[in-house]
């Protein structure tokens, strides 16, 4: 230990010293760049230069593999925004507008086929190379890349890139300028014909058979410095066309156990990690470390609710939903389950505080808080259910049996799911709660063979619960029971109603608030009263991060950006703003 | 000799069916390695538009085959010493992930084996040898420390030595904050041995108590056996009827169980390796099982199983050659 404090002691002398010397360097540096992005939110560093390295889990595990290719597996976290950068970043816990990185603007056409972006100006490549709007187009038109809905991307003049598209694609802005990273075309174009073996030791050709393992050649603020099994470091661009970071280095670790990050983040090893942590107190109250919790992503009770597509169960009756929807206790299941760190959900699935405005008149504005088994019997006797001798509902002499699963190991998933079993036993509703194995579980919701299943919702990245609508409640999203849906289909339930899909139809074709409000009206009328996913909280996330040594970091006041260290490209973001303290 | 190829004969079949078991058992796991790749990324933070293609090609080709048809080739990949490429480590080879590993559970495992090996014999054969005093208590502290959960034993000891006095690192084989991999130098030697001795440790801890249970009890029937009392009878020193008689012979048996457990050194120690963060090949395991990796598990098994066989074989071997009758009986 001793060795360690005499290191630190060092380090902060020396960086007394250089922050001398860089000041000057980073005036002009880091003025420049503020000039550049000025308006368009370009990342402006705080604090002074520093070469106290930065030590990050991302979730990573060892043994960890070398590989910064944005189309490959297993891509690791500093090459999404840390190394290649999107057009913008959306920031996913506010209702603003992007923030510019390799773009300036972008603007759609009347009938949202034809989108045009104009392109920074002045970017280079890491090797020096300037960045061109060919690489805008190459990075979309891909093999690898380009997406079934565009048709086209071209390079109009030097700046401006124009994408059409044969439908209304308004729906895909995210995807386009806030998810999809920009590559070089002189680097990648020359490995489209590397080969690889896949899984089963056949051929594989193409992009996806190359790690990228060597320098990678990125627009963002860090570039890879050596890689090993157990950790992976990276060093400042001096040339970031936004000021070159403040942090000179970076270590990214690889971490087998969550108990061991907490005990890193408690002795003060790791600088910036988002993790679960049960009492963050421990961690805070040791004055070093700050600490955000920015819950979006829902917990929800997937039921198999389509008779027509093969579901089974009589969790199919939509009473028995509505039943279990009031029978449930959250505010004691975030109590006793999540350690009250869990956030109230919408039975829109808007995502409270963010997209308050989307939620029509006349909704719920969050799911009841209380459980209310008067009512839970209500609507069951009314649907024509008695109880038995056991104190059970059923119907035909049949009592209502349903088998709640949640992935064994998921420890407050578990607890929730124990808790449900005896809020619903309270209400006259058999429920058993059953753990399976993480293989079972994402067999079985694929697959839709299931009766209950404790799951959580991919929150959306932007403030607009319109992916979520497509993606998890309408018909084109989903299979047959028994066909495994396709990649980018969440629809679990297997929930498919004309009027919801025709709704979202709706939205998907228009730019405008008060038609897309109209056509949100709908579909969540429909889904509050079907319940094909009975809500239940939206989970906490937790970020820590040294406040100690550095600056910059969002904070409940300025959350410019998604906090979580593993997040592509928001993090990109959040390098690029941080500077030392020491 | 004739017994000598009989038990050649006999491992060639068991290697030939392990190996057999050892593609097919992967592919009867629920769940395919599409979905749960999938899952995982989306669980992980999303899946950036492109991934998702390069998932299917990555993963789809292997349904255009029939079982047989990968049977085959995984026959034919084996005898080129190709193991294929690691799906969660993309695109790692998976002989180059054991190559990694296999070091570092080889030295750490190996050594808290054999010292656990040494210390439970002699410490056994010490409580045989003084039965009935204070030094058979070590029975059951001993049996105790090992009857508890090792994770248990392992947190706790992190907590007390790595968190609280912080004398110990946290996780790592060496000290992943300062070393860019391991490199040839004094300092990373060092460091290695500080970031091995907890882990060590709990390993010891956790296995000492089996040997000293067995090796006392054989210490005290060897004790009553003839020519002990003989050797006693003639005046001996009882330091020498206590190596040379009671200790040497009491000690065959757990020699034979020391044989098998060193040929499972190989599979690591699951726990400890996730616990500590060590670079080993039971952690390897967990990760190709958890991803319905096939040709990681593939590899990882097939490593373990060579390695438990060509213990078996070994331990059969001598024991051929030390008790004639095992090969004469047949």
């Amino acid at each position: 230990m001793n060795r360690r404090t005499t290191r630190s002691r060092w380090l902060t002398a020396a960086a007394a010293l250089t922050s001398v010397t860089l000041l000057a360097a980073g005036c002009s540096g880091g003025g420049g760049g503020d000039q550049e992005g000025g308006e368009s939110g370009a990342p402006a560093a705080e604090g002074a230069a520093t070469d106290r390295e930065l030590v990050i889990w991302a979730g990573s595990q060892t043994p960890i593999t070398a590989n910064f290719n944005p189309y490959a597996v297993g891509v690791l976290h500093l090459a999404n925004g840390g190394i290649y950068e999107t057009l913008f970043a959306y920031n996913k816990l506010q209702d603003v507008d992007p923030t510019a990185m390799l773009a300036e603007s972008f603007e759609w056409n009347g009938d949202g086929t034809e989108l045009t972006v104009t392109l920074r100006s002045g970017v280079e490549w890491n090797d020096g190379t300037p960045f061109t709007a060919d690489d805008v187009v190459y990075s979309f038109m891909n093999d690898s890349a380009k997406p079934s809905y565009l048709s086209e991307a071209t390079a109009s003049d030097e700046s401006t890139v124009v994408f059409s598209f044969d439908a209304p694609a308004f729906a895909n802005e995210f995807a386009i300028l806030g998810s999809t990273y920009i590559v070089p075309k002189h680097v990648f174009s020359e490995h489209e014909k590397d080969t690889g073996e896949d899984a089963a030791g056949a051929k594989l050709e193409g992009l996806v058979a190359w790690a990228n393992a060597e320098n990678p050649v990125g627009t963002g603020p860090y570039m890879v410095d050596s890689t090993s099994n157990a950790a992976y470091t990276a060093k400042a661009n001096p040339n970031y066309w936004g000021g070159e970071p403040q942090v000179a280095s970076l270590r990214y670790v690889g971490i087998d156990a969550n108990q061991s990050a907490e005990d890193l983040l408690t002795t003060g090893q790791i600088d910036w990690s988002t993790m679960f942590v049960p009492e963050p107190d421990r961690v805070t109250s040791s004055g070093a470390y700050g600490y955000v919790n920015t819950p979006v992503d829902p917990t929800v009770l997937y039921t198999c609710a389509n008779v027509d597509l093969g579901c089974e169960g009589e969790q199919t009756d939509v009473a028995v939903r509505q039943a279990l929807n009031v029978a449930i206790d959250r505010g004691a299941i975030n109590e006793k389950a999540f350690v009250g760190l869990a956030k109230e959900i919408s039975p829109t699935f808007a995502l409270l505080g963010r997209d308050d405005k989307w939620i029509a008149d006349g909704m719920p504005k969050e799911s009841p808080q209380t459980a209310d088994a008067a009512a839970a019997a209500t609507i069951l006797e009314d649907a024509g259910y008695t109880k038995d001798a056991d104190g059970f509902y059923g119907k035909d002499g049949k009592a209502i049996d349903l088998t709640l699963t949640s992935v064994d190991g998921w420890t407050d998933y578990n607890s929730a799911a124990k808790l449900i079993e005896e809020q619903a036993k309270a209400a006259g509703i058999k429920v058993t709660a059953s753990t399976i194995s993480w293989n079972e579980f994402a067999d079985a919701r694929v697959s839709g063979e299931f009766e209950l299943i404790m799951g959580g919702v991919v929150g959306t990245s932007i403030a607009d619960p319109f992916q979520i609508y497509r993606e998890w409640f309408t018909g084109d999203f989903t299979q047959k029971v028994g066909t495994a849906l396709e990649p980018g289909e969440w629809n679990f339930s297997r929930y498919d109603n004309d009027d919801v899909n025709a709704a979202v139809q709706a939205a998907s074709e228009t730019n405008d608030e008060a038609a897309k409000k109209e056509a949100y009206a709908t579909v969540q009328q429909h889904i509050v009263e079907d319940l094909p996913y009975i809500p239940l909280v939206v989970n906490a996330s937790q970020t820590f991060f040294n406040t100690k040594a550095y600056a910059g970091w969002p904070t409940e006041e300025d959350m410019y950006m998604f906090p979580p260290s593993w997040q592509g490209p928001s993090s990109g973001v959040i390098l690029g703003k941080l500077g030392g303290l020491e | 000799m004739k017994f000598y190829l009989r038990r050649i004969g006999f491992y060639a079949v068991t290697l030939w069916a392990a190996i057999s078991l050892n593609f097919f058992i992967p592919r009867l796991l629920p769940g395919d390695p599409f979905t749960i790749l999938m899952a995982k990324l989306q669980r992980s933070g999303g899946i950036p538009a492109g991934t998702e293609n390069t998932i299917r090609l990555l993963l789809g080709a292997a349904e255009d085959q029939t079982l047989w048809e990968q049977y085959v080739t995984y026959w034919g990949n084996l005898f080129q010493g190709n193991l294929g490429v690691s799906v969660t480590n993309f695109p790692a080879p998976v002989t180059e992930l054991i190559g990694d590993a296999l070091p570092w559970t080889l030295g750490l495992v190996g050594t808290a084996t054999i010292i656990s090996f040494v210390l439970g014999i002699g410490l056994g054969a010490l409580a045989g040898w003084k039965r009935g005093t204070w030094v058979d208590s070590l029975v059951p502290s001993t049996t105790m420390l090992q009857s508890l959960p090792y994770f248990w034993v392992a947190l706790v000891l992190i907590f007390g030595f790595a968190v609280t006095l912080q004398w110990f690192p946290i996780i790592g084989a060496y000290d992943v904050f300062t070393f860019n991999g391991p490199e040839w130098s004094w300092a990373f030697v060092g460091s290695v041995l500080y970031h091995a001795f907890l882990p060590a440790l709990t390993i010891v801890i956790s296995s000492v108590g089996g040997w000293l249970l067995g090796m006392r009890n054989m210490m005290v029937s060897t004790l009553s056996e003839d020519y002990v009392t003989t050797a006693e009878a003639k005046g001996l020193r009882p330091r020498r009827v206590f190596t040379t008689y009671a200790m040497r012979n009491a000690a065959l048996p757990s020699l034979a169980g020391f044989g098998v457990s060193l040929g499972f050194v190989v599979a690591g120690s699951l726990v400890m390796e996730q616990v500590f963060t060590y670079p080993g090949i039971g952690k390897l395991m967990i990760t190709a099982v958890r991803n319905n990796d096939y040709a990681l598990m593939q590899g990882v098994f097939l490593v373990i199983t060579l390695a438990v066989l060509a213990a078996l074989f070994l331990m059969d071997l001598i024991y051929g050659f030390l008790d004639p009758r095992t090969r004469h009986h047949d």
